[in-house]
This record gives structure tokens, C-alpha cells and sequence, in this order.
């Protein structure tokens, strides 16, 4: 089956459902949800287009209507000692796409202290919390034999020994081998998470690789269109697209679908290891207003922490899974719904 | 301002983000924990040994003694004093072997030195009193103030090394001095130039100083070779009013065309120039002819 076929398949399976949902696979924000609430100031060009999620929602069909420019955001905490960096607010509605306006970013979130030991911390852990180590070795109780004593005590001549699977013997045991599965669960205290985020955006931001747009609605569904886009802009070889819901217009999930590297992600979900495996990140305004929100929130709340009970057991991994192999054959076949 | 969780955007911090803005993205690859950081990993799993490391049975097993310096949990004089570090970087260093005005003034009064003529570190060493060694990385005279006051001849100085009040000793009785730098094949070259004749090397182009030493032989107030004149003679100016002394005036000296002898900065020898090879035996000069060598001998690189 050729590649185009394949994606005609997909794309008509696609229409028929009109929304993808994509499923959370990281904990990292499930303890704060806050509401998001509109804090957006535009200033109308037009005075048919009344609110930026009604202009936004017409997408790339209305090229002759302008969109309305966005000079400034309110930011929610006070800016202290500093001043509010700015990013362009771009769109995907074209290969070049257009400068929509100019974005207030705080200094709390996006310009902190590019802290490499606390993002090493952090992917350190998000490496570890998963990881199970199965390696085991018998003990000599375990190991079959060596009840027995080889051989007397004494009148040989030779060494005493009692067993035959003693660690110093050949095919005996191993002592203190490794006994497991043993779990490396972890968590991270609240606070170093939520600065090795503040930590990592504020290094895409002072790297250039923080780029933020109005929607991810693009014209074409054609993965070449999203590459070509990526080049035009050096965006780089891998890009991470992080939305505010995890329900995505049909277009950029299809794209990103059929591109190496690209990968689709809801504001719950971003995550240290994602941010800096990626070479550019691609935040949506609602997306980068709630993650702010909630870094922010995160920052200067004062409850304590409450401590992460894990439920996992060890009769939980007490066997290695198997290979999956439908799992596998999932992620490299395009999805049917 | 850094505020006091540290999180906040200081000086400290616009700088930080400045440096990684020209620096390789921050991913995967390049991140690092603090030094030190890392948990040490117990290699004796058994635990404690039984003897601790204090040997088999007897005194040092059984008895209570503490290591040498050991005081009692506190931390010990050795670990707290500071350390002067005079022989830091010893052997990398450059020496200066010192000359006072003093030992000058005393070769001078005994004929030893020759004060018609210029005075560096060949007419010193010719002497027989003074040796450098550049294997003890050696590079050529510290003239010191000791004797500064008994210091009455009128002399050209090419020296390596020197301070502010030697500068003004001489000076003060109409002399001139130089402070000028040789890398070590120079001076050794200049150390002894019979043996070096006797080799049959052509005469080597002097090295720029290295760059640590760049500031001081191109600074007036050191009377560096490679100032500008017209700086230096200012400089004079300005020590002979720092000092309370009169100038004396070198246009109408008789020795005038000595005192303002100067070396090329690729020069080693007077009269002599780098890459010509000196014939004892024939008594004759040999100078290169190929613009290939004469392009090496006269370009500083």
C-alpha cells in the first residue's frame, strides 16, 4: 500500500469522526487544574469580529478580513524587579504566516534562571519513576543442590567447604546479586517540577525556540505542507505543538501524524523530556495563558504539599510484560477509527 | 535585585540567559547535574569491616591514637590557615634573576662593564658573575633598587625586568633604559654568543613578548620597547617630576647617539641582524639573498 493511499484512508476516516481525541500520558499536571479564564485584550480593526476566539475560529478561508492585532495580555501576578518579556503572535493559516500582534510573557514563567541542574533533575526523574529494574539472581537457597556437605571436614587436606553453591564455588551462587523487580518510584518535590518547567520554557524562550500562535488551524491536512511550513519558519527537525484541550483540529493531528518527529501535545501533558527533545516549541495563546496561569498559581500558593501515594504494588510488576507486538504495529500503522 | 526564593529576573539572571542565547540548544544531550552532586555508590557491600583499616591486632588496632593533625572533630590548622601561595605555577613561571645597582654600580667602578657601549645581558654575563640558565626558565636581568642612592654612572640599560625607582636612578643621571623582552633561544643566544657563533646557526629572529607580558614591555612607564617614543619621553618627564629631580638634557650630550641606541624588536645582537651567520674562522659575515628567508627574518609572525 503506498503512502498516499494510506493517507487517503486516514484522512477519510478522519471526516467521518471529526475530532481526534488524543489521551493524557503524563501525570505532571494532573494535581492543579484551574479554569482558564479569558484575560486576552484586542484591539478590533473591525467591529464585526468581536472577540479573538470568533476571528480565530474563521481560520485561513477569510484572507481579506484582517485579523485583529493583540498589543498587550494581562498578567495575572505582579511583575517584581523585571519587566514582561514579548514574543510575536503568529499564524499557521499560510507557509510564512503573518505577525498577528505582539504578547506580554511573565518574567516568572519565561525568563528565570536557566537552572541546567534542575532540568537534569527533572528528566532524571521522569527517566526513573518508570523504570523497573527485573534483573534477579538466585541465592544459594534458591539454587538447586548444595545441601550437602562435599566433603568432610577434615583429613583431606583440602579446603572446608559446606555447599557447593557457595559463592566462592564454580556455578555456585552470587552474593548480594541483584533481587528483582525492583521499582525506582519516585516523585519529585512540587516545587522543583514546576521550576524545571519554568526552567525549560524560559531556555526555548531565550534560545528562540519558543514560538507562539493564535490556533493550530492550517489550510491542508497533507503532512508536506506541515514540513514545508516548519522549514520555511526553522522550526528545525522535531517541533512539539501544545494546545489547550487535547481535542485538535482534524488537520494539524493528521499532519503531525504523518511527520517524524512532530508531535501533538494538550497543556496537561507538557513535560521537561518533551520540551527539550524537541527542537522548537509551538504553544497556542490558550495554551500558553493557562500554562502560565498555573506555573504562576503553582508558584506563589502556599498549601502544602501533599505527599504522592503510589499504588502500585510489586506483585503489580512481579512478572517482565510482554512485548506487545500489537502495540508496536499501533504506533507505526496509521490509526482507524 | 534577586529576589529571595531566586526565581525572580536579576542582573545575575539577564546575564545567564544572554550567555546561553549564543550557545547550543539546551537539550537532551548537553544537560549535567551540579558537580558532587551524584550519589556515591557503596562499593563494600558488606558494611563495615571488621578491623576498620587499622591493621591487625596491637597498638594501632587496639589504641586511641588519632591520625597526625587530627583535632578532635574541629577542623585542623592545616585545613584552616590560609595558604600564601609564593611557588604557585613555579615551574611554568617566567624568572627574572635580580641585578641590583648596587652589583652594576661595582662592575662599572671595576671596568668590568663597558659604559661606552650599551649595557644588556651580554655585556653583564661577559662579566663572568652572572649566569641564566633558560632550562630554569630563565629570561634575563631584574635590575633592582638596592644601591639606587650610591648609583651615579650614565649608562644605556637594556634590562628585562625593572621598577619605577631604578628607572628614575638612572635617569636621573642622564642615562636612558629599556625594558625589552627575549624568548629563550635569544638568550641564550645573548647569554654567551661565542658558543652560539660556534654553532654555525643563523642568528634567530627575536619572538613577540607572550601575552601576559605583551601590557608591560608596551607600557612608557615600564620604558617598554615596543611604546611609542614620543610616550616615553613624556613618561620621563613625568618621573623626573614625581622624583624632584632635573631632567638632564640628552640633545646636548656628547654621548647622545649611544644613549638612543636601540635594537629592532626582531633584533638580538647590535649591528647584526636575524638570519645573517657570523664565520669566526673566515671572519666574514654570510646574509641570506633568498626573499623567501628574508621575508621570515624581517616579518614578526
Amino acid at each position: 500500500m503506498s503512502l498516499s493511499t494510506i493517507l487517503r484512508n486516514v484522512c477519510c476516516k478522519i471526516t467521518m469522526q471529526p475530532q481526534i481525541i488524543i489521551r493524557p500520558k503524563c501525570r505532571m499536571f494532573q494535581g492543579f487544574q484551574a479554569p482558564i479564564s479569558s484575560s486576552l485584550k484586542f484591539h478590533h480593526r473591525h467591529e464585526s469580529s468581536n472577540s479573538f476566539e470568533a476571528s480565530s475560529s474563521e481560520g485561513g478561508n477569510s484572507e481579506t478580513s484582517q485579523k485583529p492585532v493583540m498589543t498587550s495580555r494581562t498578567l495575572h501576578f505582579p511583575v517584581k524587579h523585571t519587566y514582561p518579556r514579548l514574543a510575536w503572535l503568529e499564524s499557521m493559516d499560510s507557509l510564512e504566516g503573518k505577525k498577528l500582534g505582539m504578547l506580554d510573557l511573565h518574567p516568572d514563567v519565561f525568563a528565570v534562571y536557566p537552572r541546567i541542574d534542575v532540568l537534569h533533575q527533572n528528566i532524571h526523574w521522569q527517566k526513573m519513576y518508570r523504570h523497573i529494574d527485573y534483573n534477579f539472581e538466585k541465592s544459594r537457597a534458591e539454587l538447586r543442590g548444595g545441601g550437602r556437605k562435599p566433603w568432610p571436614q577434615k583429613g583431606l587436606g583440602k579446603a572446608r567447604h559446606g555447599s557447593i553453591r557457595s559463592p566462592l564455588w564454580i556455578r555456585g551462587a552470587k552474593a548480594h546479586g541483584p533481587r528483582g523487580p525492583k521499582s525506582y518510584f519516585h516523585m519529585l518535590p512540587r516545587s522543583v517540577r514546576g521550576l524545571g518547567l519554568r526552567t525549560a520554557l524560559s531556555c526555548k524562550y531565550a534560545q528562540n525556540d519558543l514560538v507562539v500562535v493564535d490556533s493550530f488551524d492550517i489550510p491542508s491536512a497533507d503532512p508536506e505542507f506541515l514540513a514545508e511550513m516548519a522549514d520555511v519558519r526553522f522550526w528545525g527537525y522535531s517541533v512539539l505543538f501544545v494546545d489547550d484541550t487535547d481535542v485538535m483540529p482534524d488537520n494539524i493531528a493528521v499532519s503531525v501524524h504523518g511527520n517524524e518527529g512532530f508531535s501533538l501535545m494538550p497543556s496537561y501533558g507538557l513535560n521537561v523530556y518533551s520540551m527539550l527533545k524537541h527542537e522548537t516549541l509551538v504553544l497556542t495563546v490558550a495554551a500558553l495563558e493557562k500554562i502560565e496561569r498555573k506555573l504562576l498559581e503553582e508558584m506563589h500558593s502556599t498549601e502544602k504539599e501533599q505527599k504522592f501515594v503510589n499504588t502500585l504494588r510489586p506483585e503489580d510488576f512481579h512478572t517482565r510484560p510482554k512485548k506487545d507486538e500489537r502495540m508496536y504495529r499501533k504506533w507505526s500503522q496509521p490509526l482507524y477509527f | 535585585m534577586l529576589n529571595g526564593d531566586g526565581n525572580m529576573s536579576s542582573k545575575v539572571t539577564e546575564r545567564a540567559l544572554n550567555l546561553i542565547k549564543s550557545m547550543p540548544r539546551v537539550a537532551l544531550n548537553n544537560i549535567k547535574p551540579l558537580p558532587h552532586t551524584a550519589f556515591k555508590k557503596k562499593t563494600d557491600r558488606r558494611g563495615d569491616r571488621k578491623k576498620k583499616g587499622r591493621g591487625d591486632k596491637g597498638q594501632g588496632a587496639r589504641g586511641t591514637w588519632d591520625p597526625l593533625g587530627y583535632e578532635g572533630r574541629q577542623n585542623p590548622l592545616i585545613d584552616t590557615s590560609p595558604r600564601e601561595r609564593y611557588y604557585a605555577q613555579y615551574a611554568v613561571r617566567r624568572q627574572y634573576p635580580p641585578v641590583s645597582l648596587l652589583d652594576l654600580q661595582r662592575l662599572i667602578d671595576l671596568n668590568r662593564v663597558n659604559t661606552s657601549r650599551p649595557v644588556d645581558i651580554t655585556s653583564i654575563c661577559n662579566t663572568g658573575l652572572f649566569k641564566f640558565d633558560i632550562s630554569k626558565n630563565h629570561f634575563g636581568v631584574n635590575l633592582t633598587d638596592e644601591g639606587c642612592d650610591q648609583f651615579a654612572a650614565k649608562i644605556n640599560a637594556e634590562v628585562q625586568w625593572t621598577s619605577e625607582l631604578v628607572i628614575a636612578a638612572i635617569e636621573k643621571n642622564g642615562g636612558t633604559i629599556t625594558t625589552r623582552y627575549y624568548d629563550p633561544q635569544s638568550l641564550a643566544a645573548l647569554y654567551d654568543p661565542l658558543a652560539f657563533f660556534k654553532k654555525g646557526h643563523p642568528i634567530p629572529k627575536c619572538k613577540l613578548p607572550p601575552q601576559d607580558a605583551l601590557l608591560y614591555y608596551s607600557d612608557p612607564n615600564n620604558r617598554g620597547y615596543l611604546a611609542d617614543p614620543e610616550k616615553v619621553l613624556e613618561a620621563r618627564e613625568k618621573l623626573a617630576q614625581k622624583y624632584g629631580y632635573k631632567l638632564p638634557d640628552l640633545e646636548g650630550d656628547p654621548f647622545k647617539e649611544m644613549l638612543l641606541m636601540r635594537k629592532d624588536p626582531l633584533q638580538i645582537f647590535f649591528g647584526l641582524e636575524p638570519g645573517w651567520i657570523v664565520n669566526l674562522r673566515d671572519k666574514s659575515v654570510l646574509k641570506p639573498k633568498d626573499d623567501d628567508y628574508l621575508r621570515y627574518y624581517h616579518s614578526a609572525q
